[in-house]
């Protein structure tokens, strides 16, 4: 059971996170993957350090949430915030760490002119699901759309 | 967050880009592959960039609640001599790590990680250009002793690889290791002062740090992220890469790190004066513990690429049990994982100048002992470097009782340009500085 009086710190991600986000997704992934946040946490700190966000509890990171305002994507013009990874550590689930970074992050894309937040996700995973819910996110008039482009006779 | 950018008056921007032509010669190179490395990111704009909306009113020290200062003559005299200083060696460090990047850029053996380093170099050129703009862009002559600001832009854009204010930016780099050290340990102290100086009670400084720190972040990755590679190569067994190499790039840098910080002691005008919200000791003890966690991070990428079947939890209980025992585990030496110096060792300022401690917090009674065991701790360039037979030689004379350690602190030669501003136009000698000021030449270099 969390200790929901724990001590819990919401602040921009930093290089330092790295091993952290290798661990989160780890845990929920099994599968080791340091150079994809390697390079997906570079590509947030050169880009809008201060957009992306991560979740302490007792100085150790737990929780992190990536993304940054883009325009121009998709035919969308106007600056939208994007949400586009995010994590938290199975044992620190149910204490609202998503909820706190996602605030953190809107009230960045506000000040960076975003009155739109969008995302993709996996609406077959519940857990995610769920949580974009909780949070607001509602269908959106674009639609993510794919084909398959696998070789023929594979 | 609303930024405003701004230009220096033609002949400076020229000056400034004349001096990349010198110093920076790989700045166009970056500038036509910008989209291949950074697609998409913000263009490179060499300005001046102002945050728009920070705090108008003083925030720390004697005047805290007061208007925040617009000119330099609403400051006392002496915070604006003091501030004047800080200003110069800000830029002098921005100008000058540009320089030393340059010399062991090409031996990258990654097309990121050089092209990650010529970014950051832009970014430094951009901060000299900004702190040339506080300069420039108000009257600073009550406090400059008569020099002019283009005598100001003059005496910073010459200033070469030897002569910079501090020390750590007089110390040439052996291989691209120290590029990427530099980059994690040296710039991290960078951005501790400028989160510093987030709240200076002078507002255009102030304004300066925002789009400053933001750059600073993608420069702590494009030294901590290599690392990790090298470590993680290291750990798999790459015969061309090695934990020592690291250590000993550490070894050099740390100490002249901390250095940055000023004295231990000392610190309390910034805060009095409302230029800074910490004193040096406080930041230098937040820096020791931040970089401390650093090396424990890329350790944990060291030791699972080395035990590949190991959980995240077995690995970080490996390096536990490395740390404490000072043992061996399958095979791994303790020697073999990155440690943080004592923060004492190899000391030349501050509160621990002179005193002869080793890594792990050993003490050496004897000059030559210790001097041994430097070599033996720093990379071979280094060791064969001006700089450390200097330092040999002062830390002799301050353990035999021929020089005070106050004398020592000041004796260190520095390289001083005699000439003009362009860096082709006159060679620079080695001089040393007595307290009042004088110079004696001991050596020339072209």
């Amino acid at each position: 059971m969390p200790d929901t009086a724990a001590q819990i710190r919401i602040r921009p991600v930093d290089e330092l996170d790295i091993g952290s986000i290798v661990r989160i997704d780890e845990r929920i992934t099994g599968t080791y993957r340091p150079d994809v946040w390697e390079r997906r946490v570079m590509y947030y700190l050169r880009r809008d350090p201060d957009a992306s966000q991560v979740a302490e509890v007792e100085g150790k990171v737990v929780g992190f949430m990536l993304g940054e305002v883009k325009a121009g994507e998709f035919g969308i013009e106007e600056p939208s915030g994007w949400i586009e990874r995010f994590g938290i550590d199975p044992d620190h689930r149910g204490r609202d760490l998503g909820r706190q970074m996602f605030a953190a992050m809107r009230r960045h894309f506000s000040e960076q002119g975003a009155a739109v937040i969008r995302t993709l996700a996996d609406m077959k995973q519940p857990g995610v699901a769920g949580f974009l819910t909780a949070l607001g996110f509602g269908p959106s008039r674009y639609q993510a759309l794919e084909i398959s482009n696998a070789p023929e006779g594979r | 967050m609303k930024v405003e950018n701004v230009l220096l008056e033609k002949k400076y921007h020229d000056a400034i880009e004349h001096w990349s032509r010198h110093n920076f010669k790989d700045y166009p190179v970056l500038l036509e592959k910008w989209e291949e490395y950074f697609p998409s990111d913000e263009k490179f704009c060499l300005c001046a960039k102002l945050e728009v909306g920070t705090p108008d009113l003083i925030q720390i020290g004697e005047q805290k609640g007061e208007k925040k200062r617009l000119e330099p003559d609403q400051l006392t005299e002496e915070q604006a001599h003091h501030l004047l200083a800080i200003i110069k060696a800000q830029a002098s460090t921005e100008f000058g790590s540009i320089q030393q990047h340059s010399g062991t850029l090409d031996r990258a053996n990654d097309d990121q990680d050089r092209m990650w380093v010529l970014r950051v170099m832009a970014e430094e050129l951009r901060h000299g250009y900004q702190m040339i703009h506080l300069l420039l862009s108000k009257d600073w002559s009550h406090v400059s002793g008569g020099v002019t600001g283009r005598q100001m832009v003059e005496e910073i854009l010459s200033m070469t690889t030897g002569n910079h204010v501090l020390d750590a930016f007089n110390l040439d780099y052996d291989s691209f290791i120290d590029n990427i050290t530099f980059a994690a340990f040296i710039d991290r102290v960078g951005k501790y002062q400028l989160t510093m100086q987030k709240v200076c009670a002078y507002k255009p400084m102030a304004d300066s740090m925002p789009p400053m720190l933001r750059e600073e972040a993608f420069h702590l990755a494009a030294g901590v992220i290599p690392l990790r590679r090298f470590a993680q190569r290291a750990g798999s067994g790459d015969p061309l890469a090695s934990m020592r190499s690291v250590q000993h790039s550490v070894n050099k840098w740390f100490p002249r790190g901390l250095e940055m910080f000023g004295d231990e002691r000392g610190g309390e005008t910034n805060v009095k004066f409302g230029f800074k919200d910490m004193k040096n000791r406080e930041a230098q003890d937040l820096y020791i513990e931040e970089v401390r966690k650093m090396l424990r991070d890329i350790n944990a990428r060291f030791v699972r690429a080395r035990f590949p079947e190991y959980s995240p939890e077995q690995a970080e209980g490996v390096i536990t049990e490395l740390e404490q025992t000072r043992g061996s585990h399958r095979g791994l030496q303790h020697e073999d994982l990155l440690r943080l110096p004592d923060r004492r060792f190899f000391r030349r300022k501050g509160e621990a100048a002179f005193e002869m401690i080793g890594i792990d917090g050993e003490t050496f009674t004897d000059a030559d002992e210790y001097i041994r065991y430097l070599s033996k701790n720093l990379n071979e360039g280094y060791v064969a470097s001006r700089d450390l037979v200097n330092f040999a030689d002062v830390l002799r004379k301050v353990k035999s009782g021929t020089m005070t350690v106050k004398d020592g602190i000041m004796a260190m030669p520095k390289l001083k340009r005699l000439g003009g501003m362009c860096p082709c136009s006159k060679g620079v000698r080695w001089v040393m500085e007595d307290e009042s000021g004088g110079q004696t030449p001991v050596g020339i270099r072209a």
